[in-house]
């Protein structure tokens, strides 16, 4: 994706916290998400033991992810499907249009796919001349909106029921009835209903790849994985190399987190295992299969500080949780993948040069890493890009400066102790309501909330007077 | 051949040192399956059958209770009537179902592209979750359970099994797994608009099981 051509984070973050209705539509599909989990997680008392043994799974696999890919390519060829393997994005997407081509294809239909979204599918698909449709409700929605996914698991969240209406009122034949949510999914179920029964290919990603069988296994809520995946001749699969496990029993280890995380149901409507292509005599299911495996810089994660990261089974609960993405939704971050784990994956995927504001995007408060269901350390993986964007020198003169001055006055206490009471008893001038509504130098901060006053004294001062009275009170 | 031995030469020289030999790491993939009772649910109730019961209708699936495969055409009879569905049904081919007596009951075997109603069988249900599971082959057609919008879903309660390993583990030593094997877990649904559910998606907006007790 390239983020060279659309506004800075900064810029894009700003729009975001101007739009009217973004907040009210991300509040209130990120509240159900949020306590959909917690009440899901309190009805599964072995979920800490099942979260480490999630975690443990994953390191497993990547810890021996060759062993694993090559046994993946072993079964799922002998069950008659075919292998391709795509070191980039672009290399992915061009294996995906041969096939296309070779299939004869004029329509294809998409099961949702962050990994599709991430290679760039959607445009490839369009420059190729190939109609696309998007069967998952989300991403019809955002098709007809012209934009792309803002959130991994409801990549439509950013809009509100009453915007769903008009892209549909304008798109649909006949329209939905009137603008309840119900009448729009059925206007949608007639709508696509004749797609998926005419498409030549059907594309879809897959949560995970099973090594001992060669299967691909695909969940879905609405049963639009399966009705892209069986009727048309050719179904081609797109899915990191990371989405791996040794056999069914592990995958259904990580499903009972991924589904709690993502949604708080215990098992998504359709789980299913897709391997290989029609059988002889089989009453349906495509005639080809193929499976294109994508490293697009996954690889190159094994042996750095953000390993951990291929952990990730894009659950969403991060963001969810997260109180920036609640702020500015998806689209601010940029990316494929928004929120923490987006800001951690950009950078990968698109360069630190290009999305070095995300990792400082961030209040640390950690409630990422908390609701993570494989125990991915999120604010140590986005303090580690910090560090690499301040040593790779992208930090720009007003915060080297700054930190300059800082370190200097750091390292003498005398001036440093100095320095913090001026600037204590002028924060407590400014804000004698006990709020300071704006500072100099500082209106970033103060712009969109207020800032508490200071209450006391700097820390120094509080700890010698407590020291004092300790002292006296043993006295 | 050369990108993928690319990734994985890029992949080994990642993960360094010395790699572990086949039977090494199966046996560390073995013992993450260990001890399965302390990383699932326990089921809600002391029987596969009844725990299977209880999650299926907290799903919002339907649920009938007959003693004999004999009774099922007067179940679908049942559940058509109370719905106001036609008695001209698509029926899956399976063996079991083609010499029955299906007295009221039209059977067909096309499913049209929105028919109201389908009849399959399930191979297995899965009590941990509420979860049917069928599987491709000559007889079942996948789409049926996914065209109509009321799936009617033939169940015996002898082939409830208790939790998802069960199942995952009946796959295990058959020469090939199915070519599609689909858990389905309640009608399909979405919460794509503002997070509110709605039922029948793409799939069924109705999942009626009828559960065969016939030992």
């Amino acid at each position: 994706m390239n983020a060279t051509t659309r506004p800075g984070f900064k810029a894009r973050s700003d729009a975001a916290l101007a739009n009217p209705t973004l907040k009210t539509a991300i509040d209130r599909t990120t509240g159900t998400a949020e306590r959909k989990r917690a009440a899901a997680l309190a009805g599964f008392a072995e979920y800490e033991p099942a979260r480490s043994r999630g975690s443990a799974i994953k390191d497993h696999v990547i810890a021996n992810l060759d062993h694993y890919l090559e046994m993946f390519e072993r079964n799922a060829t002998a069950s008659g499907a075919e292998v391709h393997w795509a070191a980039t994005d672009s290399e992915a997407c061009d294996i995906v249009i041969r096939l296309c081509r070779e299939a004869g294809a004029k329509r294809v239909t998409r099961s949702k796919s962050m990994l599709g979204e991430e290679i760039g599918l959607p445009d490839a698909l369009g420059s190729a001349g190939i109609e696309r449709v998007e069967t998952d409700l989300a991403e019809h929605i955002i098709q007809l909106a012209g934009e792309h996914p803002s959130h991994i698991i409801w990549p439509a969240m950013h809009r509100t029921r009453e915007q769903v209406a008009e892209l549909f009122n304008a798109d649909h034949k006949p329209p939905p009835a009137d603008d309840e949510a119900a009448s729009m999914v059925q206007s949608a179920r007639h709508v696509l209903r004749g797609k998926f029964l005419s498409a030549d290919v059907g594309i879809s990603g897959a949560n995970f790849l099973i090594a001992d069988t060669g299967a691909t296994c695909t969940v879905t809520n609405e049963g639009n994985a399966e009705l892209t995946t069986t009727p048309p001749r050719v179904h081609i699969v797109t899915a990191g190399i990371e989405k791996l496990v040794p056999s069914t029993s592990h995958a259904m280890a990580l499903l009972r987190l991924l589904v709690r995380s993502a949604t708080g149901g215990e098992l998504t409507q359709y789980t299913t295992f897709h391997c290989g292509p029609k059988r002889p005599g089989d009453a349906d299911g495509p005639e080809k299969m193929h499976i294109v495996l994508v490293d697009n810089g996954r690889s190159e994660m094994i042996a750095n500080e953000f390993r951990d990261m291929l952990r990730c089974i894009r659950c969403g609960a991060c963001m969810n949780h997260c109180v920036v993405y609640r702020q500015i939704g998806g689209h601010a971050y940029g990316g494929t993948y928004p929120g923490p784990m987006g800001a951690v994956l950009t950078p990968v995927l698109d360069g630190l040069a290009q999305s070095r504001d995300l990792p400082f995007a961030c209040t640390m408060n950690g409630r990422c890493a908390e609701v993570c269901p494989v125990e991915i350390p999120l604010p140590t993986l986005l303090r580690a890009w910090r560090g690499r964007s301040w040593r790779a020198g992208l930090e720009g003169a007003t915060m080297r400066a700054g930190l300059a001055a800082w370190a200097g006055l750091a390292r003498r206490p005398g001036l440093y102790r100095m320095a913090s009471g001026i600037g204590v008893r002028a924060l407590r001038l400014l804000g004698r309501s006990g709020w300071i509504g704006s500072l100099p130098f500082a209106g970033g901060w103060t712009r969109h909330r207020d800032l508490p006053g200071p209450t006391g004294g700097t820390f120094m001062e509080r700890y010698k007077a407590e020291r004092g009275k300790r002292s006296e009170d043993r006295r | 051949m050369r990108t993928r031995d690319s990734i994985l030469s890029a992949i080994r020289t990642g993960l360094g040192g010395s790699r572990n030999d086949p039977a090494a790491i199966a046996a560390e993939a073995a013992e993450l399956l260990a001890a399965p009772e302390t990383i699932r649910p326990p089921l809600v109730a002391a029987t596969p059958v009844d725990a299977f019961c209880e999650k299926s209708e907290a799903l919002g699936t339907t649920l009938d209770r007959i003693g004999s495969i004999d009774e099922v055409p007067a179940s679908i009879g049942r559940y058509v009537e109370s719905h106001g569905l036609s008695t001209e049904i698509a029926v899956e081919s399976a063996a079991l179902f083609r010499d029955m007596d299906w007295g009221e009951i039209r059977p067909r075997l096309a499913v049209a592209p929105d028919a109201p109603a389908a009849v399959g069988l399930a191979r297995h249900g899965i009590a941990e979750s509420g979860s049917l599971v069928i599987h491709s082959c000559k007889e079942t057609r996948i789409l049926l359970a996914f065209l109509p919008l009321h799936h009617i879903v033939v169940l015996r309660a002898a082939s409830i099994v208790s939790h998802l390993e069960d199942y995952a583990a009946l796959l295990v030593g058959h020469e090939t797994s199915p070519r599609n094997a689909v858990l389905i877990t309640g009608p399909s649904g979405t919460t794509d608009i503002e997070g509110s559910y709605v039922r029948g998606a793409h799939g069924p907006g109705f999942v009626h099981v009828i559960l065969v007790f016939d030992a």
